[in-house]
């Protein structure tokens, strides 16, 4: 798993996940995570080239993102392909995170 | 002809009770995938299914203690359905039991603090077939799927 960060217009941090989101997976961006949910307002998590995820990558997600989001902060899923939008969507976590494809629309949602 | 044998992936693959061993699951995965020319959506399935299946073994059947072995079997009973055999000396865990078919509700956050909280649910809903018998001194979980055509 690759993980870069990029800061946006209006405070908002990009964090670009590459690879596969199995247990190594996830293994392997925890901390990183961790650390940019620590200091993120506005997270928008880029999932365009995450080619696999599993439960283990679900919750490498879910949880940087419930401690950006306990501090008033919003968090966006960005692009996941079909099939990682299907785990998505059948575990629920499209309830607590909203899915966009459209950039400018992802960017609206986190203002 | 031997050369091609050789480089044929094994039909099974042996795991330690560990996460870590878990590994070694995609790289026979993706082997088999290019053997036996399976798409990239059903190849996705596999990973997942076999990730949530052998990883609850692990942490739920062996409580997660090391020394134990599980092992996947790979089969192609028919042209188009592959199918995947996992087989483990855990105590008795039907992941089909009705208690855990019910469709859970909305998930909080706090079902994500537990490690692979949905992990029986993305089993159940991205395998082709499932079909659980308890052995008499283990396991076995079979996870069938179909390919396209």
């Amino acid at each position: 798993m690759q993980l870069s960060t990029q800061d946006l217009d209006g405070g908002v941090t990009r964090v670009e996940l590459e690879g596969r989101m199995d247990i190594a997976g996830a293994a392997a961006v925890d901390l990183k995570m961790n650390l940019i949910a620590g200091n993120a307002k506005k997270l928008l998590i880029d999932l365009e080239k995450v080619a696999f995820l599993g439960s283990m990558g679900l919750r490498s997600i879910v949880l940087p993102a419930r401690a950006v989001m306990s501090r008033g902060g919003k968090v966006v899923l960005f692009a996941p392909n079909e099939m990682v939008e299907g785990v998505l969507k059948a575990s629920g976590i499209d309830s607590l995170l909203p899915i966009h494809h459209d950039l400018a629309a992802a960017m609206a949602a986190l203002q | 002809m031997p050369a091609e044998d050789a480089a044929k992936p094994a039909p099974r693959l042996i795991l330690k009770s560990q996460l870590d061993d878990m590994a070694s699951l995609w790289p026979w995965v993706e082997a088999l995938v290019a053997e036996y020319s399976i798409p990239a959506d059903t190849a996705f399935a596999v990973h997942l299914c076999l990730e949530e299946a052998v990883s609850n073994v692990i942490r739920h059947g062996y409580r997660s203690q090391p020394n134990h072995t599980l092992t996947i079997d790979f089969a192609q009973p028919e042209a188009h359905h592959v199918a995947f055999t996992i087989e483990d000396q855990a105590p008795p865990f039907d992941p089909l039991a009705p208690s855990l078919i019910e469709e859970p509700p909305a998930p909080t956050p706090e079902d994500y603090l537990r490690p692979g909280g949905r992990g029986i649910l993305l089993l159940r809903k991205f395998a082709g077939s499932l079909a659980y018998e308890r052995l008499a001194g283990g396991n076995r979980l079979t996870i069938g799927f179909v390919l396209p055509g």
